[in-house]
């Protein structure tokens, strides 16, 4: 009852606080600004207290409240029981407008001395999208329905959620992407309902965009390391739905994170950009859909429910709004101040970057959607499968790869033939030696080597720009090399940033490439104490036995492991009963080094006649994709850290990016004469 | 107005949001078509405590609620109370109630049945062939079939009460 009121607060906060913002930005209303900032914070509080009800009563074992009893156990571990809140549908749409709740306060605290012109405007949306989410909460997707009669236990969470540790991250950190585009979404909105993107406005978007980026990219890579340890199929991305749905958004998103920089330093391509952030965000409403709706066929869509039409509903107001807008304002923006710079210019080849992701974006959506489309037009049930995505999804991701070795290599503006020669030589040289080198150690298959060469190039090109700034620090100062490196990379943040996720998408796409190409699987069965070889490892079957552990029953089967002369020890791949669920769920067993991955998943395990199914699969380099996603993250925690020097710079001349804004009302309003 | 964009933006727009909306009432998940308006699979399934045998083909001629349920499932709980006290006003006028135990142990079925009521029989459904025949998906599910082994209706979840009424008087 009490978290049901919570929610009813934050709903109440948000309507008020979304109308204030709008109203107060329209008008220039410092009043109504006011406003927005204390519902914006009220809405914060009241929602963080109905979460904090439900986690409650989830430790408790409250199955009065309808949630606990659809997601709860007694049985379950403790962090098992945390990690259930958002285990379900109505579970996760509280965390939803949670996490929308902790935005929009991370919004007003931002704005809070600065952007007087957009801030109103930017709170007043994400307010707006925080109402949706509330009244979700509140009414169809209600977590607090009390129970009658009251439930003894719960059937826990699904099993699949329970099986892993990564549950815990994965779901906040897609969630924690997908939210966060609702700020920049909303500050782009308020850009474009005030007419102009000043420098600042436009530096704060980029940084706004920049923190859900982050943690979108976890979010993805965790999933596909969970999916990968979990569900026993030894891969980590099947193009199902769902999975599309989170990287949809990621190429939208990262095309807004280079054309802005195009934006904000030469005033080229506002709207373009504009579109870019705001599909940034559509995608992401899109992909909760898909995700909740049930429309899709896809593993994550263990959550079928009525919510589908109203969330269809959300998504199509949006879009129409979205398109609207542009259309309406687009020209309002102030035209580019100078052309592109000719084919051989940094420019040109961001514009060409954000061709291939727009590419890249319709090629998924399409393939994606397609099932729909064709059942609609032709009644037949089809899916588009993982052959698709790989045929132009490869070629598309190696030519990404590429642009990310031309552009940065580029200088901005015009460059001479000289200039171009001397900064692609040794690149080039790299990338063709290590296709020879890779195609004359026998490896030949041709995309796997192509991603080899492309990398290297896009490699070498990424250390060159990242110690670029600090070699010449140290050629004009002289002193310590090192320092002088780590010193220029220090102070270029964002950039440095910017080339360290450069670094992390280099070492995805290897990974990425040398797994799937040299992965080696093979399925056997064995008796007790029988050996099997396969990849150079000797794997010996030594017996199984089953388990008790508190929400499960594990029958685990035990194999040595050997390579030549040498014991690796044993590995226990598992099948797991969970108490009221019908099938087993196999849990693999991974034995990880930089080299290779040697993965085992059961298949079946007859203790009677002592007999065992199991995959062995080997794919080298596999682990190096977690390791990309953790570097893309850091790199993006680099070039989103404050630097102190900003800051102060900011607050130190807060009237610069309002005087070099074209204001579109040169009469002092309300809002100037306050200040 | 920018009219480019406008048309630009309509053309994705639309077509996308056309096409979602025919995706719903779909489910992806679902069986062939349904199993309404369709012969009931045949069945032949001891019941719990030695409460008879049932086979399908013999109960012809009377209309049949096969409602699958477990011990554990919290909806098949809400609902159970009602289906007992429904059956209490039908099984005079005809109609053959007969619950199904969905991968669940008697034992804990029979706790069921002390707790949430009872007053007809629940079958023993072993390795859930029945289940798989009628394509059940998940708990509880319900089946009514009329005097000619037709089904007529199938509930997915708990059923909804008026319809269910309406249902049952129909094959009266």
């Amino acid at each position: 009852m009490l978290g049901r009121s919570a929610v009813l607060v934050a709903l109440a906060a948000c309507a008020v606080g979304a109308v204030a913002g709008i109203y107060g930005g329209a008008r220039r209303s410092a009043e109504a600004e006011r406003w927005a900032r204390a519902m914006a914070w009220t809405f914060f509080f009241a929602i963080t207290v109905a979460i904090g009800l439900m986690e409650y009563a989830l430790l408790t074992h409250d199955f009065s409240v309808s949630y606990v009893a659809k997601v709860g156990s007694r049985a379950s571990p403790t962090w098992v029981t945390i990690v259930s809140l958002w285990s379900s549908l109505e579970g996760s749409i509280l965390l939803w407008a949670f996490v929308q709740g902790l935005y929009t306060a991370g919004l007003a605290w931002f704005t809070r001395r600065r952007f007087p012109d957009h801030s109103s405007y930017a709170l007043g949306f994400t307010m707006a999208v925080g109402v949706f989410f509330c009244f979700l909460v509140a009414g169809i997707a209600n977590p607090f329905t009390p129970m009658d009669p009251v439930p003894a236990d719960g059937p826990g969470p699904n099993p699949l959620l329970q099986n892993h540790i990564l549950m815990v991250i994965h779901p906040p950190s897609l969630y924690l992407g997908y939210v966060g585009m609702s700020v920049p979404f909303a500050m782009g909105v308020a850009a474009l309902l005030r007419g102009s993107i000043p420098p600042g406005w436009s530096r704060a978007l980029r940084t706004a965009a920049l923190v859900p980026f982050g943690f979108l990219t976890a979010g993805i890579i965790l999933g596909g390391w969970w999916s990968y340890e979990v569900l026993g199929w030894g891969g980590y991305w099947a193009w199902d739905p769902v999975e599309n749905a989170s990287f949809l958004p990621w190429l939208t998103v990262t095309a807004f994170l280079h054309s802005a920089m195009l934006m904000e330093r030469k005033e080229q391509l506002k709207g373009w950009t504009l579109t870019l952030l705001m599909a940034s965000f559509l995608l992401t409403i899109l992909g909760t859909f898909m995700t909740r709706s049930g429309v899709f066929n896809s593993v994550h869509s263990f959550t079928q429910t009525p919510i589908g039409p109203v969330f269809l509903g959300f998504l199509a107001l949006c879009l129409v709004f979205s398109v609207i807008l542009l259309a309406a304002r687009v020209d309002v923006l102030s035209a580019p101040e100078e052309g592109l710079s000719g084919p051989a210019s940094r420019d040109t080849w961001f514009l060409a970057q954000n061709l291939a992701f727009t590419a890249f974006t319709f090629t998924v959506l399409l393939g994606t959607t397609w099932p729909l489309v064709n059942e609609a037009l032709t009644g037949e049930k089809i899916s588009v499968g993982e052959p698709y995505f790989d045929r132009w999804g490869v070629p598309l991701g190696l030519l990404i790869v590429f642009l990310m070795g031309v552009g940065p290599a580029l200088p901005w503006g015009r460059a001479t033939p000289q200039a171009i020669v001397r900064r692609f030589v040794v690149p080039a040289v790299a990338g063709l030696v290590t296709v020879a080198g890779a195609w004359a150690a026998g490896l030949h298959q041709p995309w796997p080597v192509a991603t080899f060469g492309v990398s290297a190039f896009a490699l070498v090109v990424t250390l060159q720009e990242l110690v670029a700034p600090g070699l010449a620090r140290w050629r004009s100062r002289g002193g310590n090399p090192v320092v002088a490196v780590l010193t220029g990379m220090v102070r270029a943040r964002r950039r440095t940033g910017g080339y360290i996720v450069h670094l992390g998408v280099i070492i995805v796409a290897v990974a990425v490439a040398a797994s799937s190409g040299w992965r080696n699987q093979k399925e056997f069965t064995l008796v007790e104490g029988q050996s099997l070889e396969h990849g150079g490892y000797t794997l010996t079957y030594l017996g199984a036995e089953t388990v008790q552990k508190s929400n499960r029953t594990e029958e685990q089967a035990r194999f040595h492991v050997a390579r030549g002369d040498r014991s690796l020890g044993e590995l226990h791949p598992a099948m797991n009963h969970y108490g009221r669920m019908p099938n087993p769920i196999p849990t693999p067993a991974v034995r990880s080094v930089p080299a290779e991955d040697l993965y085992l998943s059961l298949v079946s395990v007859d203790p009677a006649a002592g007999t065992v199914s199991v995959q062995v699969i080997i794919e080298p380099l596999i682990w190096w994709i977690w390791v990309g996603g953790g570097v893309m993250a850091l790199g993006t925690i680099i070039a989103v850290w404050p630097s102190r020097r900003r800051l102060s710079a900011v607050a130190g001349r807060p009237a610069t990016g309002r005087a070099a804004e074209p204001s579109t009302n040169p009469v002092p309003t309300s809002t100037e004469a306050a200040r | 107005m920018n009219w480019k964009v406008l048309l630009a933006g309509a053309i994705i727009v639309v077509p996308l949001i056309v096409v979602l909306a025919l995706g719903f009432g779909k489910d992806p998940h679902a069986l062939p078509v349904t199993m309404e308006h369709k012969p009931a699979p045949a069945f032949s399934l001891d019941a719990m405590d030695g409460e008879g045998h049932f086979d399908l083909a013999e109960l012809k001629g009377r209309p049949v609620v096969l409602n699958f349920y477990a011990s554990w499932c919290v909806p098949c709980a809400q609902e159970h109370p009602w289906l007992v006290q429904v059956s209490r006003t039908y099984i005079p006028k005809g109609v053959v109630f007969l619950g199904v135990l969905y991968n669940d142990e008697p034992a804990k079925g029979r706790g069921f049945l002390a707790r949430y009521g009872k007053n007809y029989p629940t079958l023993l459904d072993p390795g859930g062939r029945v289940a798989i025949d009628y394509g059940v998906a998940g708990v509880p599910e319900t089946y009514v079939i009329d005097r000619e082994g037709m089904i007529v209706r199938k509930f997915v979840g708990p059923v909804t009460p008026d319809e269910f009424l309406a249902v049952l008087e129909a094959v009266l």
